[in-house]
């Protein structure tokens, strides 16, 4: 669909959009002529009392930033907060809405922000250049930053603001060691300017391109961390011209049922943001849809816990053959196994490599469900899946045995909980991986994937020893999930600290009288009372 | 201690302590635990990259962070922006399962269920 506006008022705007230089414009391709009304009247009866409107549709401060969805969110339940912005759910929506498609960001700028958009946990914060990790980087983990597009001018206001309003984030951010107001005020808008600028040559190409149409059948796969691997098709309809409503029937790898459902809007022609369910549980989604509407990739959560969830990945099933994943995607020696190779247009006969005899139990529009025998003496390694003239690449392993386990992540947060905070569990996996020799003796790590193993927890170091932390700190279970214990002052312990804890996350794997350990740093830390959609 | 003798209230204590092999204790309340500006004990990790020198528990200060807006991203600040956070829960230690957490709207991009 493609909205052509010709009403006075869209007209009005890009003309003064022009003049302006600002990044407002009629948004000629991204809404329709009545929904870009609407939101602009919105515009101006919730905020120009304050951000006047120095010309049609320019309003001050407003138009000169560009925000996600989740930012533009963050921006007004501040204006409700501090300066006392009353609005009802829908105005809050309807103006959401507005300023991200007239304002938003293209796919390529919410690149490097975008975990935070997905709530990804236990993420490192990113690496920004200049003096960004110290001046944002000690609250933010910088996607706030990274997500936001203004001219020096009002990166300078945002900061002045900073200083008003948490007058004590210059001892935070490292004020006693260096000029922190001099870099703050002459430096640092500078900076932020030049790397997150207002205007940008993707933004103004992106928003005339008219949404596509994610309506259609897609082949979808994904992981979740703790629950396995999943795979399946997504039937999706169009309600409107940025709502649509989705029905999934997914599988595990083992075959169990991972059926769900979700309503969604779709932001600045391609930010999927759905609220459903995915194996009995209510969920959020985070996507983000490609450029050319054919791939949908991102994260969806738990409700109230989005440190659970997994990744999606999913593909229209017409299209160019695409061979997209294996489950499993490890096989070990002198087994038999029942193997799905997920993708579209899958004909022709499949070949797994050398050792390895293939059958084709089912077809389906997902892909291939395969009966699979792999021979002792199969070579362990990466294995290239042919199906008909389509083949994939590194999606598929052959193993011995495992070699080494590496726990991911590497390092985690869990927070304690209690009252009106839910607690932040930690989720664990390990990754076998198994020892190839490669050209000239090179060793290769080939990675297996998550494998089945024992989980236990003991102290990260001899003050955790002392301190008790195993005991008061939570519990691990056999799925790898860490389980905060409750917060508060515990009178059971020295000094009632509370129940933190700085441990090892062990896992094990056992075969015969060998054993494989992987290790991974886990602190159980305290709560934090704000929680915005963007850190 | 048998060479000192207590002088005011504290140093009694201070001799009951050492008397009771509770000297570590003592001292251990003896250094500086709040969010000042000589010492960040830091909120979700210690300067060491642990948890055992938080300062704990962290609700006999929770209030000491909150009123002078020392944790920003962390602890809702009552100086400016959340000023009646605490209202109504005098005791971090009792109440602390009252204070709400800020930002009512996260989900506010989602359709609603």
């Amino acid at each position: 669909m493609h909205w052509r506006v010709s009403s006075l008022i869209s007209c009005g705007v890009a003309a003064a959009a022009v003049l302006l230089g600002t990044a407002n414009a009629a948004p000629a391709a991204m809404m329709p002529p009545a929904v870009a009304r609407a939101g602009l009247a919105a515009v101006q009866a919730h905020c120009s009392a304050c951000h006047q409107e120095t010309a049609p549709g320019h309003f001050a401060r407003i138009s000169e930033e560009r925000k996600t969805p989740e930012g533009w969110a963050m921006t007004i339940f501040r204006m409700e907060h501090v300066h006392g912005v009353t609005l009802t759910a829908k105005q809050l929506r309807i103006i959401i809405r507005y300023l991200s498609d007239v304002q938003g960001l293209a796919p390529s700028e919410i690149r490097a922000g975008r975990f935070a958009l997905e709530r990804r946990p236990n993420h490192a914060i990113l690496k920004l250049p200049y003096n960004l990790p110290v001046m944002c980087g000690r609250c933010h983990s910088l996607a706030r930053v990274a997500l936001t597009r203004q001219p020096a001018s009002e990166w300078l206001k945002l900061i002045n603001f900073h200083v008003g309003q948490f007058p004590f984030l210059e001892y935070q951010d490292g004020s006693r060691d260096i000029h922190w107001w001099k870099i703050a005020s002459t430096q640092l808008p500078v900076e932020l300017a030049k790397l997150f600028p207002l205007h940008s040559v993707a933004w103004r190409r992106w928003r005339n391109r008219p949404p596509a149409d994610l309506a259609g059948e897609w082949v979808v796969h994904g992981h979740a961390p703790g629950r396995g691997d999943y795979y399946g098709t997504a039937f999706i309809t169009r309600t409107s011209w940025d709502r649509y409503r989705a029905r999934y029937v997914l599988h595990y790898a083992n075959g169990a049922a991972f059926n769900g459902s979700s309503a969604a809007i779709v932001y600045t022609g391609f930010e999927w943001r759905g609220t459903g369910t995915l194996g009995g549980n209510s969920v959020h989604e985070v996507y983000f849809a490609s450029t050319n509407g054919a791939r949908i990739r991102g994260r969806w959560f738990l409700s109230g816990h989005s440190e659970l969830g997994g990744d999606w990945d999913a593909v229209r099933t017409t299209g160019a053959p695409k061979v997209m994943a294996v489950m499993p995607r490890a096989l070990k020696v002198g087994t038999i196994r029942r193997v799905i190779v997920i993708g579209r247009g899958l004909g022709g006969s499949v070949d797994l490599g050398p050792g390895i005899h293939s059958r084709i139990l089912a077809r389906r529009p997902y892909g291939l469900i395969l009966s699979v025998h792999v021979n002792a003496d199969a070579a362990p390694g990466y294995r290239t899946v042919r199906v008909g003239d389509v083949q994939g690449s590194d999606l598929l392993a052959v193993y011995r045995h495992v070699d080494r386990l590496q726990v991911e992540p590497a390092f985690a947060i869990a927070r304690l909980g209690g009252g009106t905070l839910a607690p932040v569990d930690a989720q664990f996996q390990a990754i076998g991986y198994t020892n190839v020799h490669g050209a000239h003796d090179k060793v290769i790590a080939v990675r297996l994937g998550a494998m089945p193993v024992t989980w236990s927890v003991e102290p990260f170091n001899a003050e955790a020893a002392k301190r008790e932390d195993v005991r008061f700190a939570g519990t691990l279970n056999q799925d790898g999930l860490f389980l905060p214990a409750e917060g508060g002052p515990d009178p059971k312990r020295q000094f009632s600290a509370d129940n933190t804890g700085d441990l090892y996350v062990v896992a094990t794997r056992r075969t015969g009288n060998a054993a494989v350990v992987g290790k991974a740093h886990l602190i159980v830390t305290v709560q934090r009372w704000i929680n915005p959609p963007i850190y | 201690m048998s060479g000192l003798k207590s002088v005011n209230h504290k140093a009694e204590l201070l001799l009951e302590a050492a008397e009771s092999g509770h000297v570590e204790e003592v001292a251990a309340m003896e250094t500086v635990a709040g969010c000042v500006t000589t010492f960040d004990p830091g909120w979700e990790v210690d300067p060491f990259g642990g948890v055992a020198s938080l300062c704990q528990p962290m609700e006999a200060d929770l209030y000491g962070c909150s009123d002078p807006c020392w944790w920003p991203a962390q602890v809702p600040d009552t100086l400016n922006t959340y000023p009646s956070w605490q209202e109504g829960k005098p005791s971090a230690q009792h109440d602390w399962r009252e204070l709400d957490p800020v930002y009512p709207n996260t989900d506010a991009v989602f359709p609603k269920k």
